[in-house]
């Protein structure tokens, strides 16, 4: 019945696994806390495609972590279903509940949750010690997957006698020992330092790259979720607000709330002119931009523009008035090592740009700023 | 997930701790209110009348206020002295500070107030007897017979409790504060003034507080030192009530008991809000924590010589004098006459009285098997107040550290309303039941943070790699536990042998437990013979002490 089971002792020679997909249909759940009603999931349908690294970003309390421990079996949805590639692991109209121990998943916690009483070893076989794998082929796999990891010689060191980092390499090290087929991250990266953070995230990401696993990855952090993932799911308020890759959520989102989420923007409020021909026309506060065709929009509605601050080019001289040339004032200019950060007033809105670090600025100055329409896009309120 | 076992878990437990904690003093107050112990009569304010109206009652209202007020004095500055050293300076030897704030509780009271005795009293304490022979001196110099010798010997016992509240504090401190401050131009000891001990004002009140409600119910120095000197406070004047005189009137005995259980309550209450304040006020930094240790230069080793000296009068001179007064036919200062005089006879008549000894096998009973059961209590306590944390177990929560307030006397007093109408009056399971009701708290301390310390975390990863809840539960949750299980058994343990206050109202012909019958030896002089006791005493509970340290390291190894 629970083939993962079968595969955590098989005495296979590689890291490499089968591949398997989550799907989840209509799950939702709700919490009950200090007598008030919270919707933590609401009907989230999703499918999870095998040997890629997906993301679930969104706000603290988006419902990311719920549905993670959803699909680990830590909670039970309140209805809905979640497959394990063929396997159903919950199921509210045919009564299945599978525990956690018995659905072969593996999951990095925030925490690392990292044994205090055990040494390095002990965490790291402890997989295979429930799955009462005979004690040579404990002892070769933590050696092995120490080595991947790069722990070696590791082995008696009391677990709490690690640095933040070795416990995550740790906590990473027990999630792989058993071959799953799917690890889940919770936020395993928020308890590191900063350049700390940096390190391992592309540790991580050669890591799963390397092993070909399906890794679902929560986070609230933009820069983790758009360096890490093959595809980001933006969630709000228990629900999936988009999906797709990290390029199309960063420059094409359809959804306000992903575009401000995700990155820093300059989101103009307007409304449509102009629907058909290459661009769609919007007039704002700031006049007239010309935006990306990516989404449907007829004349006359209310749509808000997004302008990733990156994409304000500063002109020199005064060049006329092509499309998407605005004249301003600089506000304020603050020199960042890589770049300034500007603040540019056009009439009663302010721009964020970024602004090459050699340009020949001070603060009070007339500007003119140039978007390349193709850098707009209009997105939904 | 809840299963219909933890559902119905925190109802029963509260029920019950709330048996334990509330009976007593639901029967205090119906007892204060009643004719007779045998039967409750008519209500009545009678017994109030009486008890209150005493002429002696004003005096010893006006001694126990100086008794508990002095003593946490004197506790609470001695601590703050060793904390500051400590904590704040580079004395030397600082091990000598973790002895003297944790060895002093394994001495017992009633033994420590003894030998306080056998060195300052009047008659023939070994000091006086020595400065009169050096000195030619017609009167002793020292009577410790009187309100100093009881405050003097009270806050001693106290300063581990106040010292264990003041270190924290001090260590935790933003050490920024005082740097500022000196970086104003503030000498050392005017940033002491004017700085550190303002900023640990809470913590310095708390250990006040906290130190006048033990003293409040301390029986053992009172018992031994004042009631000789006619010198009578709440708890011996509750004593003299029910243990002395033609009829023992437990009525009055509820009546006075129900003002020094309200004081103490109240004061328990203050302390709890001013630990709770003090958290937000001195300010702990996680970030550059580093303490700056002050050069002491010249003072350095006459600091360090207090301290050792206080050590000494704390942990060594007691044990000394009990040992030496043991082998003695009376007292009497060392000398060559003395050594040649030594014997075994003391313990030898220890060892051949049949109430001794059966003393010594019900404290040893109590010890063992009422300190196991309190800590399978306290197990089940804290799992329910931690980890399964229904709106029920706030109840729990603030039942279990009730009688922590309690003074053990007067607690003594509302279990003999309740025993004498059951079957269990004058047995051992008296004693065990008032005993595990009295100082639960101390089982459920260390547990609480052994549960707190098993994140949920830990327990799902453990379900997440395969482990079902049972074997979650052996490889995961009770090895984690077993430290915590440990310390709360000796805990209770340890405070099972020495028990006094509770013991003397409870313990009948045939229930006698070791800290009795070392009060009954006093009473009637017999030094030699309660110093022999003594010893077994301290020797069982160290002996009990050892093999449950034992225990644990051998179950924590088994599991790796």
């Amino acid at each position: 019945m629970f083939g993962s089971r079968d595969r955590r002792v098989s005495v296979s020679g590689s890291l490499r696994c089968p591949a398997m997909e989550i799907h989840i249909a209509h799950v939702s759940k709700d919490y009950f806390s200090a007598g008030k009603r919270i919707v933590a999931l609401s009907n989230v349908d999703l499918a999870i495609p095998a040997n890629k690294i997906f993301t679930l970003l969104g706000p603290s309390g988006c419902g990311k972590t719920t549905l993670l421990r959803c699909i680990v079996g830590l909670e039970m949805p309140d209805a809905g279903e979640i497959a394990l590639g063929d396997e159903i692991v919950f199921s509210k109209e045919k009564n299945i509940f599978v525990p956690p121990e018995k659905r072969g998943l593996s999951m990095v916690f925030q925490s690392y949750a990292i044994w205090p009483h055990m040494n390095v070893f002990d965490n790291v076989a402890y997989p295979l010690q429930t799955a009462k794998a005979p004690k040579e082929e404990i002892k070769r796999k933590v050696e092995k997957t120490l080595r991947f990891v790069q722990l070696e010689g590791f082995e008696n060191r009391p677990a709490t006698k690690l640095s933040g980092g070795q416990q995550q390499r740790v906590a990473l090290a027990r999630a792989l020992v058993a071959e799953p087929k799917v690890i889940l991250f919770d936020e395993p990266l928020s308890n590191l330092d900063a350049k700390l953070r940096e390190e391992t995230r592309k540790e991580l990401r050669a890591f799963l790259t390397e092993l070909k696993i399906t890794a679902v990855y929560v986070t609230h952090d933009r820069i983790e979720a758009l360096s890490l993932s093959d595809t980001i799911a933006v969630m709000k308020d228990g629900r999936i607000v988009e999906i797709g890759t990290p390029k199309q959520i960063y420059f094409d989102s359809d959804r306000r709330f992903v575009a401000d989420f995700i990155g820093r923007a300059n989101l103009i409020e307007g409304k449509v002119a102009i629907a058909e021909g290459p661009y769609t026309i919007i007039d704002s506060a700031i006049g007239t931009i010309a935006c990306n065709q990516n989404i449907e929009a007829s004349p006359g509605e209310e749509v808000t523009v997004c302008i990733r601050p990156e994409f304000i080019r500063m002109m020199e001289g005064d060049t006329g008035n092509g499309p998407n040339i605005f004249r301003g004032r600089m506000e304020s200019l603050v020199f960042v090592g890589d770049a300034y950060e500007g603040e540019i007033r056009i009439g009663n809105t302010l721009l964020i740009a970024r602004i090459e670090p050699t340009a020949d600025l001070k603060e009070g100055d007339e500007v003119t700023l140039h978007v390349d329409p193709g850098h707009c896009s209009v997105v939904l309120r | 997930m809840m299963h219909r076992t933890t559902r119905t878990l925190t109802p029963s437990l509260i029920a019950i701790v709330a048996f334990l904690t509330v009976c007593p003093v639901v029967m205090l107050i119906l007892g204060s209110f009643s004719e007779g112990l045998g039967s409750f009569g008519d209500f009545t304010l009678k017994k109030y009348i009486e008890s209150y109206t005493d002429p002696d009652f004003a005096d010893i209202i006006v001694n126990t206020t100086v008794f508990t007020i002095g003593s946490a004095f004197v506790a609470t500055l001695l601590a703050l002295f060793l904390a500051y050293l400590n904590t704040r300076t580079n004395i030397p030897f600082k091990f000598l500070f973790r002895i003297i704030s944790i060895i002093p509780m394994m001495i017992p009271h009633i033994l420590f107030a003894v030998s306080w005795l056998l060195l300052l009293n009047p008659s023939n304490g070994l000091i006086n007897l020595f400065l009169r022979q050096v000195f030619n001196l017609q009167e002793s110099p020292f009577n410790i017979y009187s309100l100093s010798g009881m405050i003097l010997a009270e806050g001693l016992l106290d300063l581990p409790i106040a010292y264990l509240i003041l270190a924290p504090a001090m260590a935790s401190f933003d050490v920024s504060l005082e740097e500022s401050s000196k970086v104003c131009g503030a000498s050392n000891l005017r940033t002491l003034g004017k700085v550190t001990l303002p900023i640990l004002r809470p913590a310095i009140l708390a250990s006040i507080t906290l130190v006048i409600v033990r003293s409040l119910a301390s029986f053992a120095v009172p018992s031994v030192i004042g009631m000789p000197g006619r010198i009578y406070v709440l708890s011996t004047h509750i004593y003299r009530i029910i243990a002395t005189g033609f009829a023992a009137d437990y009525g009055m005995a509820a009546a006075v008991g129900m003002s020094a259980l309200a004081t103490s309550t109240t004061l328990t209450y203050i302390y709890r809000y001013l630990t709770f304040e003090g958290e937000k006020y001195v300010t702990i930094s996680s970030r550059g924590y580093r303490p700056t240790v002050i050069d002491l230069k010249n003072a350095k080793y006459p600091l360090f010589a207090i301290v050792a000296g206080l050590s000494c009068v704390l942990i060594v001179l007691p044990v000394l004098v009990l040992l030496y007064t043991s082998l003695l036919p009376y007292s009497m200062v060392p000398s060559a006459k003395a050594f040649a005089m030594m014997s075994w006879k003391n313990w030898a008549e220890v060892l051949r009285d049949p109430i001794s000894l059966l003393s010594v096998k019900n404290s040893v009973f109590l010890g063992i098997v009422g300190a196991t059961l309190g800590v399978i209590l306290s197990i089940f306590v804290c799992y329910a107040v931690v980890k399964v944390r229904t709106p029920a177990s706030g109840i729990l929560e603030s039942l279990s550290f009730l009688s922590f307030s309690f003074p053990g006397i007067v607690i003594g007093v509302g279990f003999m309303w309740f025993f004498v109408r059951t079957p269990l009056y004058a047995t051992i399971w008296s004693l065990l039941i008032g005993y595990i009701a009295t100082y639960l708290p101390y089982g459920i301390r260390p547990l609480t943070s052994a549960f707190v310390q098993i994140h949920s975390d830990l327990e799902e990863s453990s379900r997440v790699y395969g482990g079902g809840t049972l074997y979650t539960l052996r490889r995961i949750v009770i090895p984690l536990l077993i430290p915590g299980i440990v310390s709360g058994w000796i805990l209770m343990a340890t405070m099972f042998v020495r028990e006094l206050t509770l013991s003397v109202v409870l313990s009948r012909p045939g229930t006698e437990v070791l800290a009795v019958q070392i009060l009954r030896f006093a009473e009637d002089g017999l030094w030699g013979k309660l110093s022999a006791l003594g010893i077994i005493m301290i020797l069982i509970s160290t002996s009990l002490v050892l093999i449950a340290s034992l225990i644990g390291v051998k179950l924590v190894e088994v599991e790796k």
